[in-house]
């Protein structure tokens, strides 16, 4: 119970065979009271949430409702141990997170058939995937780019690590293989399931990141367009997108993925919306550039799971079609600044530098705090984060407008994840080491998804050229969405014993080497 | 029924990639196209003065190397390739072209590229990845025309000097659609009611087309047609059901074997390397260049699992109920190599809609790259053989 | 004025006994408890729901 950094043993909040840890912390007064009143503000936007009688119907409905009673405690896990500048950077993401989340789900349930059945406001929505890059609906500022997988799926499993166990269960009960990636497996069990809500004028799907994800879209659009009536577009991206000669490709998708939205919702594109979101896109990627510069040095501000959630919800998710994520984006730099300027930790010690690459564990995002916490490891940036730096045009003329559409085209080429698992070993196995040199790494923690083969295709290249390079590289092997294949603490041992066997520390809080949080959610 | 003559013949080609009649050919001045996926258009890897070869890894044994490069959790054909790639099994190949077909195919050929498992003491050796379309639309050809242009055509005539004009295109396509004529007229004796030729047979003559130097096997081919216009069928044919195949790439010919030995006639073969839709001739006009031509073919025939598109996904459902009609098969098996995501998906859909929209009995099975004799996949396709007899009495007594 | 000091001192009670009360339950984590202890309801509920399952 103490205002410093690192002076609490925090793996003793949490109890055996508990959903929920024993308590809050006590972050001395200034920073508990922050703290609070945070909480407060989302137990307001919760119950704002909940006072429409559609929502409480809809959390009748939908078993992955259920998971939104953990949302709290999704922010107390991403704020263990922080203080300062820190903690407030991380409430400004997740906070704003968990309100573009609430307003999502709101949407969807008012315009489900079978919940709020709102026909107009249905009309105006169109369905993308939960993995996909919303820059092609950058110009339609008065429809509604929802998606269904987000919060069935996708949130779900971050705020409860048992969330998608019974979406898999039922796609493996269909035939679907259990070696395939549990994302796009639990994804299409959500449709096997009849538990997705029914909406939109119509949908546009994406060969997002990997095989499985194109073939998962299969399985959803099965539904949508055979049973619900809502036609479906497939943008396909091309995977091979270094390259010069998929580019015209890539645009002519975008330009008819337009025309099928302008066919079916009746709403002409808008050329000022476009490029005010562009405008926005451009200052946030200088935002995350500033902080990714920061991170190079010995005082790095905004980082770990705080940078790859908030990355992936700006970057992906809001694409510039938020004004909020702009203003989000301004405080935290201020913070960062600040911070940095008083050459503020995060924690007590930092004793490695590392790149986080691969695809993380969605079932434990909080464990880049973790290793901070626990063995002074510095996640300076991982690979979701190290996405398009491009500049977008911003500027109407004839010339921008066709410009334009080239950029639509390598977002969408280069959306979170997509960029690294396709498009060759360059984007995956070569620039990391880039990234080592550049962030003055010493360590790469390395995730390996166990079914996603895009990564595993690399194993060994990964590591003969880890070994030339003289960089540590640590596997941390799991499985995506599914704890019951490599449990939270599965996952830390992997860590635990190579930093005793290898480098022969000793963790700077003992009490986080072993938790007691397999039941926990 | 009495061996076919050549059967031995086409059986050794089979054994090695680096087969005897590759060898011949490359005597002969030509360069060997390596590729591994079927959406490489083959006739333009089969232009005068170059041959393809689809890569196998026949006799595969330990898979310990390529696992370590790739992880036990990639599909055993891409582990397989690369082992074969490593032990220096491919050295013979003068380049490679490939596709971005799937994850896993693509990293076992990086891997070869990056581990230089290839083209030792060649020169002109060289890796081409190409972008492929996943829709069948106007923008995916054009994508497709320009990435054949790129990354088959030009390295091709850049460092091999082969030509690449229209009329030597049209040339290959002739050559390659006699091929796929006299595999049709073969694989046609297959709907016959007590066919003279079995699945295994008719998958070892199909194979050994797509790993073989085409102008050095189409002679035997048209021998095998001849004989088969003559060969008689046993009189009590021991297959007791009809079924066609469906799934992801097979070649392994112990997989029919083993199928045929355990009572059913595959009288279908809708896989990766098998011959449909893969020996549907080219047709072409004279009023557009023969390269487009081809790309439209490959596209719209396409019924790979990574085609995306609502069209394209239900055509390969329907498609399988088109060759069960056409082949009168009593059943369907649904096969997908272990760890093949594209067809994980596909064996899950397709089970289910042909058993469910269209009424056939339907039998997944999941697979290694070598079968050779697994007895617990001969008592399940024992057991469905088993189960489409016992409908059909239940379905004759219902008749009356 | 003294009604005003009541109104007063009635406001500050009432504030001070909500802060109070959501900061126990902030700080012992009395919320995530409380929900806790609904999950295992809710999705009893869920199982009860039939569901048109189908591709």
């Amino acid at each position: 119970m103490a205002k410093q950094v690192g002076a609490d043993r925090l793996g003793d909040f949490y109890k055996e065979g508990s959903k929920v840890r024993k308590r809050r912390e006590w972050r001395g007064l200034a920073d508990t009271m922050y703290d609070y009143s945070r909480w407060l503000k989302i137990m307001m936007t919760l119950g704002k949430f909940v006072m429409k009688p559609r929502n409480v119907k809809a959390m009748f409905r939908y078993r992955w409702m259920a998971n939104y009673l953990a949302v709290p405690m999704m922010v107390d896990r991403h704020t263990q141990g922080l203080r300062g500048e820190y903690l407030r950077i991380c409430h400004e993401e997740q906070d704003l997170v968990i309100d573009d989340v609430a307003k999502l789900l709101d949407s969807l349930f008012r315009g489900d058939r079978r919940i709020g059945n709102d026909k107009k406001f249905s009309d105006k929505v169109v369905l993308v995937d939960e993995n996909e890059m919303t820059a092609v609906m950058m110009g339609f500022p008065t429809l509604k780019c929802l998606s269904r997988e987000t919060p069935s799926t996708y949130v779900s499993v971050l705020l409860n690590q048992y969330a998608a166990c019974h979406y898999i269960d039922v796609a493996q009960e269909f035939g679907l293989a259990g070696d395939v990636c549990p994302m796009p497996e639990a994804e299409a069990g959500v449709s096997i399931d009849d538990d997705a809500p029914v909406l939109g004028a119509c949908a546009i799907q994406c060969n997002t990141t990997c095989d499985g994800s194109l073939l998962g879209n299969g399985v959803i659009s099965q539904r949508l367009e055979h049973e619900d009536g809502i036609p479906v577009f497939q943008l396909a991206a091309p995977l091979r997108h270094r390259e010069d000669d998929v580019q015209e490709y890539a645009a002519q998708e975008i330009r008819n993925a337009i025309a099928f939205i302008e066919k079916h919702t009746g709403v002409k594109w808008d050329w000022d919306a476009y490029f005010e979101c562009a405008k926005r896109v451009n200052y946030a990627t200088e935002c995350r550039q500033e902080w990714l510069e920061m991170n190079r040095t010995p005082y790095p501000q905004v980082f770990g799971s705080n940078l790859a959630l908030y990355t992936e919800t700006n970057y992906m998710a809001i694409c510039g079609r938020v004004a909020a994520f702009e203003k989000a984006d301004r405080k935290i730099t201020k913070l960062a600044r600040q911070a940095y300027a008083k050459k503020k930790m995060a924690a007590k010690e930092y004793r490695h530098r590392a790149i986080i690459w691969g695809v993380q564990s969605h079932y434990y995002m909080d464990f880049l705090v973790w290793l901070l916490n626990c063995w002074g490891i510095v996640p300076l940036t991982d690979m979701l984060s190290m996405v398009s730096t491009r500049k977008l045009v911003t500027e109407d003329t004839p010339k921008n407008r066709e410009q334009a559409i080239y950029d639509m085209a390598w977002l969408t080429e280069n959306m979170i994840m997509r960029n690294r698992t396709h498009g060759g070993y360059k984007v995956l196995l070569d620039e990391l080491w880039e990234f080592v040199e550049m962030f003055n790494a010493d360590m790469v923690i390395l995730w390996e998804h166990m079914s996603c083969k895009a990564l595993d295709g690399m194993h060994g290249l990964f590591e003969e050229k880890a070994r030339e390079k003289g960089i540590h590289l640590v596997w941390v092997t799991h499985d995506l969405f599914d704890p019951r294949i490599i449990s939270r603490q599965g996952v830390r041992d992997q860590i635990n014993s190579y930093m005793r066997t290898v480098f022969n520390e000793e963790p700077i809080d003992p009490s986080l080497e072993v938790l007691p949080d397999d039941k926990s959610w | 029924m009495k061996d076919l003559k050549h059967l031995i013949y086409f059986e050794n080609l089979l054994l090695e990639a680096n087969n005897e009649l590759v060898q011949r050919a490359q005597a002969d001045g030509k360069i060997c196209v390596a590729y591994t996926c079927e959406n490489t258009p083959e006739p333009l890897l089969n232009l005068e003065g170059a041959f393809s070869a689809r890569l196998r890894a026949p006799r595969t044994g330990s898979l310990d190397i390529s696992t370590y490069y790739m992880t036990s959790f990639l599909c055993e054909y891409s582990r397989a390739l690369l082992e074969r790639a490593i032990e220096g099994g491919y050295n013979f190949a003068d380049c490679i072209i490939t596709p971005d077909g799937c994850s896993m195919m693509n990293r076992c050929i990086e891997n070869m590229e990056l581990l230089k498992t290839m083209g030792q003491g060649k020169d002109k050796f060289f890796f081409e990845y190409m972008e492929i379309p996943m829709k069948a639309d106007d923008n995916g050809l054009n994508l497709y025309v320009l990435q054949c242009r790129n990354h088959i055509l030009t390295p091709l005539h850049e460092k091999y000097g082969i030509d690449i004009s229209d009329a030597a295109i049209r040339k290959a396509v002739a050559e390659h659609n006699e091929i796929c004529e006299l595999i049709r007229a073969i694989g046609d004796y297959r709907k016959e009611a007590n066919p003279r030729i079995t699945g295994y047979e008719f998958n070892v003559i199909t194979l050994a087309t797509y790993v073989a130097p085409k102008y050095l096997i189409k002679d035997k081919l048209k021998e095998t047609l001849e004989e088969l216009k003559t060969r008689e069928s046993d009189e009590h044919s021991k297959f007791r059901a009809r079924v066609l195949v469906v799934g992801s790439e097979v070649d392994d010919t112990d997989f029919v074997k083993l199928i045929e030995e355990s009572g059913a006639f595959v009288c279908a073969d809708r896989f990766c390397y098998g011959s449909l839709p893969g020996r549907n001739p080219i047709v072409l006009n004279d009023d557009e260049d023969a390269l487009t031509q081809i790309c439209r073919a490959y596209m719209n025939k396409g019924e790979c699992p990574r085609f995306m598109n609502t069209d394209k996904m239900d055509h390969r459902r329907i498609y399988v109920d088109e060759l069960a009609k056409e082949y009168k098969a009593d059943g369907i098996i649904y096969e997908q190599m272990k760890f093949c995501d594209p067809w994980a998906y596909e064996k899950m859909m397709g089970s289910h809609i042909l058993n469910e929209k269209y009424g056939y009995p339907v039998l997944t099975v999941d697979r290694p790259y070598s079968i050779g004799s697994s007895g617990q996949m001969q008592t399940r396709v024992q057991a469905f053989v088993e189960s489409i007899e016992i409908k059909n009495i239940q379905r004759g007594k219902a008749n009356g | 004025m003294t009604t005003f000091l009541h109104i007063l001192k009635t406001i500050v009670i009432v504030i001070a006994a909500l802060f109070a009360l959501t900061f126990t339950v902030y700080i012992f984590n009395l919320d995530m408890k409380l929900t806790a202890a609904i999950e295992p309801w809710l999705l009893k509920h869920y199982d009860k729901i039939d569901r048109d399952q189908h591709l």
